[in-house]
């Protein structure tokens, strides 16, 4: 093998260019149905395990150039999809290298006791993420329907009238309490689902949503749970819009 | 309601756009991460950690809300008339949201080219 290794350079010498995509751990016991799946870079066909002890990770040779591209971000995905279908996963998060399978080898075995217990843990179970948000329209109307001072300094500035600090005023008053019902708004849901639910993650929520939560469900259970939230989205009818994806790969409970 | 789930019989494009927009952030900001391995700076996504938030917080903003709150129509509830909820809607657009818009626009159109580029050569 000497024959092909560079000479090592003088000096520090470089890193070796990484050249495994990584997209998940599972048990070395997984089926890993890798055949017809498209890797990240648009290679069909070339995704592998790399099998350490009881864990197996798996790669693809790493793409020239990473970028989030909708083929690769789905790519990733369908990877991860695939494997959850078979047993639990632990989803790497887009974009990450290793060097070689030796490195890979090592990983694996550096954390094997806590790898292997996630997977245990995760095993049977899938993330659900909802996101829902409430037109702000109604938001605005219920805020002056329902509070005297709103309804007062907005009767008072209506048709330029009132001073500015009204003005000011009012604004500030409804920006508080739009604040606070899409706080209340987030804590009902989740409080309603999470009984539901063996772990939750909540997220920042963004642009117009009230809620952005994960919740990692059982999948003996996730019929019954993704009925509730349709149950629930219907309840609160018109002017809302809830959106659930799952059953997804548990991304928010593996770190 | 929507939902979508890939699981197990439409696992090969269970990611439809609207869907794969929904979860890139579980994507990209969450899962697994091995130290000791290489964690791509990939263009796109540092923009995506943008709190995309509506930050409720300048007198400007107060007073787009104020401003908002005049132009409602509030015997006519929510079935009022579509020309209202135009006005309205541009207001907030404009106006609630004056002080992340930039972000707003600027994440979510990088994102949307980064996701373009590849379509065509896609499929």
């Amino acid at each position: 093998m000497s024959n092909t290794s560079p000479a090592p350079a003088p000096g520090p010498s470089p890193a070796p260019a990484p050249s495994l995509y990584i997209y998940a751990i599972t048990g070395s016991d997984h089926p890993l149905r890798l055949e017809g799946l498209r890797a990240v870079g648009g290679v069909s066909g070339a995704l592998r395990a790399v099998t350490g002890g009881p864990l197996a990770c798996v790669v693809s040779p790493a793409p020239p150039e990473l970028r989030p591209k909708r083929r690769d971000l789905a790519a990733h995905q369908e990877v991860q999809e695939r494997l959850m279908a078979d047993g639990a996963v632990l989803p790497m998060r887009f974009g990450m290298l290793a060097p070689d399978d030796a490195a890979v080898v090592a990983a694996l075995d550096g954390r094997r006791t806590e790898y292997v217990g996630r997977l245990e843990e995760l095993h049977a179970t899938a993330e659900f993420n909802l996101k829902a948000a409430r037109s702000q329209d109604d938001l605005l109307r219920e805020v002056l329907t329902e509070s005297d001072d709103a309804r007062r300094l907005n009767e008072r500035t209506r048709d330029g009238g009132g001073t500015y600090a009204d003005r000011v005023a009012l604004g500030e008053l409804v920006a508080r309490q739009l604040d606070v019902r899409r706080g209340l708004l987030a804590d009902q849901v989740v409080g309603r689902l999470a009984e539901m639910a063996r772990g939750k993650v909540v997220a920042s929520p963004a642009g117009e949503d009230f809620l952005n939560a994960s919740f990692l469900v059982e999948r003996g259970r996730a019929e019954e749970f993704s009925r509730a939230a349709r149950q629930l989205a219907q309840g609160y009818g018109e002017g809302y819009d809830f959106r659930l994806r799952g059953p997804l790969p548990p991304y928010s409970f593996v770190a | 309601m929507t939902q979508t789930g890939g699981l197990p019989a439409t696992a090969s494009t269970g990611s439809g756009t609207g869907s794969l927009f929904d979860i890139l952030e579980l994507i990209l900001d969450r899962g697994l991460v091995i130290d000791v391995f290489i964690r791509v700076s990939l263009v796109g996504i540092e923009i995506l950690k943008i709190d995309i938030r509506i930050v409720i917080a300048s007198v400007d903003t107060y007073l787009r809300f104020a401003e908002a709150c005049n132009r409602l129509d509030l015997e006519s509830g929510r079935k009022a008339p579509d020309k209202l909820s135009d006005i309205v809607g541009n207001i907030v657009e404009g106006g609630a949201r004056g002080k992340t818009e930039g972000a707003i626009s600027g994440a979510l159109g990088a994102i949307s080219d980064v996701f373009d580029r590849d379509d065509d050569e896609d499929k």
